[in-house]
């Protein structure tokens, strides 16, 4: 992919409206796997993150950003690209825990996707297996510092690369033929059972 | 009238099943597929009246499938685990939907799982999966790594 | 021309005090729930932010509505005297402002309709019963007020209390404070009347399809409903100001009861709210109708 860095000179107003941004980020978190729980403590009393004018939005029409928390399985990615897809621009997606870098320790789960880069721009993952809030606020913070700096654009690569997310998706969400290709149980499993695919 | 574990193994030993005695609570019953119906209903009629969970293993070696029926009886506290074999190449067995409606869910995630028929269920639609054309997953010449690496991309590291 | 930028001014005024409120009232909860809490400018970064993103509407509707229900407040605000000024001469007349209030919720209303999300539709449902609930303890107050001094003009009410704390009408008629203070919760739809909100159940009510420019007017809005609900209190009970920054001052008093109520507090069902708002701030309304009237 492309470098994101922005170009070097960003109008008085750019930089304003960054600050905005950077001040104010609405999430929303999509409680999916284990990482849900670490949410309430960061945005309570303990840890506060409302101190940054970081708040929990309900919608999505609202929200800044996307918490992906944990593990998303198919039917989950579903709703997440929808999800996304309604957020208006500008909009960042954090991803917790390394199921959603690498599948984590559902890698070989034949439901769980194990990259969530590919289906959605990701701006930034967060290691840990749950992260602790402390990860998650360190995250938050270098999201404020991307947008300030203009760099926070992945919702961009989004748009320009469509197609590739498009058929990332449709790979997974919408599978015609067997992936590992049909053995004997199976012909007699489609035979006795001609209304499966409906 | 509450029966004791002894009793109800003695009942059943009159009607020429084999029984296996486990725990306090819990015995283990093998049935043949044809038998399956008529047993489950001789144990409703003696008070076993709440079907917990239906659950289907592969035993890929031997080349068959076991379903074990789990039934409770709030009156003994007795756990009776009804175990049936069929055959992998021929996975049909009747459904137990008239004997208790739940069972409806169970045979229906059964047959998504395993891809066992459970002839007379009119509804056996995927509860979980969509879109799904492989072999049933939870079967055991299901290779979910093979799968993960060839949809998901998953890496193998050493 | 004058009149047009004395409005235009006195709507940068309202506004930038309801958010300047907004922003304390976020500080003050947080305080309260043992947290540091946002800057008190937070809100001024929120609206900041919200009217540069891009934004998504379903329709003209949605935007005339949105629309409709600023321009509401903000005519309510012309009406409302600010320490004795007002932005256009006219009479402050009570009936009339409550009458202009309304349109608010209304404009709001038809946002949230023609964005046709079934939440917005039960969030502006709720927030017209809760209309329902708070007007009638709140106009029997009124009405005992006005009975009193013998005019309906707000700005007579304010003077008639002039001289001192013990002719406030906060002071004389104590009870009707107490019912128009559990009315006033009801109408800045902060806990425990929240129901029309609701962000765990229906996903914040009628702003539920609200996103970019259209949420930023939405918290206009809230701002000015802020200034103008709590400048009607000073005016009614706190005996008015003689000058701009008592007047912003008393009415920050006013906010700080509602906040601290809010922060501490969970939420009425509709039902039990309404009920709630007939029974007991309405008894005690009449109650202090019946001892003017007396
Ligand atoms: S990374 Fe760990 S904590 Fe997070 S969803 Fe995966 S298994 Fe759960």
């Amino acid at each position: 992919m492309e470098d994101l860095k922005a170009n070097d000179k960003r109008s008085y107003i750019d930089n304003l409206i960054d600050f905005f941004r950077k001040r104010s980020i609405w999430m929303l978190h999509y409680c999916t796997g284990c990482g849900a729980v670490e949410l309430p403590p960061s945005m309570t009393s303990r840890w506060d993150i409302e101190r940054f004018g970081i708040v929990p939005m309900a919608t999505p029409r609202q929200a800044d950003v996307l918490l992906v928390t944990g593990y998303v399985s198919l039917k989950t990615l579903k709703r997440i690209i929808k999800i996304y897809e309604q957020m208006p621009e500008p909009k960042w997606v954090l991803a917790f825990g390394s199921c959603t870098v690498n599948g984590g320790i559902y890698w070989d789960s034949y439901n769980t996707i194990t990259n969530l880069a590919e289906y959605i721009p990701v701006d930034i993952t967060v290691s840990g297996c749950m992260p602790r809030p402390e990860a998650v606020i360190d995250a938050l913070q270098t999201l404020m510092e991307m947008i300030q700096s203009g760099e926070g654009g992945a919702y961009k690569k989004y748009k320009e690369n469509y197609e590739y997310y498009k058929k990332n998706q449709d790979r997974v969400l919408r599978k015609t033929a067997p992936i590992l290709g049909s053995s004997e149980t199976e012909s007699i499993y489609q035979e006795k059972e001609g209304n499966y695919e409906t | 009238m509450k029966l004791d574990k002894e009793s109800i193994i003695e009942l059943l030993n009159q009607k020429g099943v084999e029984v296996l005695d486990l725990y306090p609570n819990q015995i283990s019953v093998n049935i043949k597929k044809d038998n399956l119906l008529n047993h489950l209903v001789f144990l409703r009629s003696i008070g076993f009246d709440h079907l917990s969970f239906i659950n289907a293993v592969d035993f890929i070696d031997e080349g068959e499938f076991e379903l074990v029926y789990h039934v409770w009886s709030y009156t003994h506290k007795i756990h009776v685990l009804n175990k049936v074999r069929i055959s992998r190449n021929n996975p049909v067995i009747p459904t137990i939907v008239n004997l208790w409606e739940q069972a409806q869910f169970y045979e229906q995630e059964i047959h998504e799982f395993f891809g066992i028929i459970f002839e007379g269920n009119k509804d056996l639609s995927p509860l979980f999966l969509e879109n799904w054309v492989d072999i049933p997953p939870l079967r055991k010449d299901f290779d979910t790594k093979e799968f993960s690496v060839r949809l998901f991309g998953a890496e193998i590291r050493r | 021309m004058i009149a047009a930028i004395r409005v235009f001014g006195y709507s940068l005024f309202a506004i930038f005090i309801g958010l300047l409120f907004m922003g304390i009232g976020r500080k003050i909860i947080a305080r309260i729930q043992l947290r540091l809490g946002p800057p008190f400018y937070q809100a001024f970064l929120d609206v900041g932010k919200l009217f540069a993103r891009k934004s998504i509407t379903h329709n003209f509707v949605m935007d005339l509505g949105m629309i409709m229900s600023l321009a509401g407040l903000l005519s309510t605000m012309l009406f409302v005297p600010v320490a004795g000024h007002m932005a256009i001469k006219t009479s402050s007349n009570l009936i009339l402002i409550i009458y202009l209030m309304a349109i608010g919720h209304l404009g709001m209303a038809m946002a949230a309709a023609a964005s046709g999300n079934p939440n917005a539709t039960i969030g502006v449902s709720r927030a017209l019963t809760m209309m329902l609930g708070y007007e009638i303890p709140f106009f029997t107050v009124m009405l005992g007020l006005i009975i009193f001094n013998g005019t309906s003009s707000l700005e007579l009410i304010a003077q008639s209390q002039a001289g001192g704390i013990l002719n406030w009408n906060m002071v004389k008629f104590p009870l009707g404070f107490l019912a128009a203070e559990i009315a006033l919760q009801a109408i800045m739809g902060e806990k425990p009347f929240d129901a029309m909100v609701a962000p765990a159940e229906i996903a914040s009510g009628p702003m539920v399809e609200l996103g970019g420019k259209y949420l930023g007017l939405a918290f206009l809005t809230h701002a000015v409903s802020i200034f103008v609900e709590t400048g009607i209190m000073v005016n009614l009970f706190m005996g008015g100001a003689s000058n701009v920054f008592t007047f912003v001052l008393k009415q920050f008093e006013i906010y700080l009861i509602t906040i601290l109520i809010e922060a501490v507090f969970p939420r009425f069902r509709i039902e039990q709210a309404v009920k709630f708002l007939w029974t007991v701030p309405m008894s005690i309304a009449v109650v202090q109708l019946a001892i003017i009237l007396l």
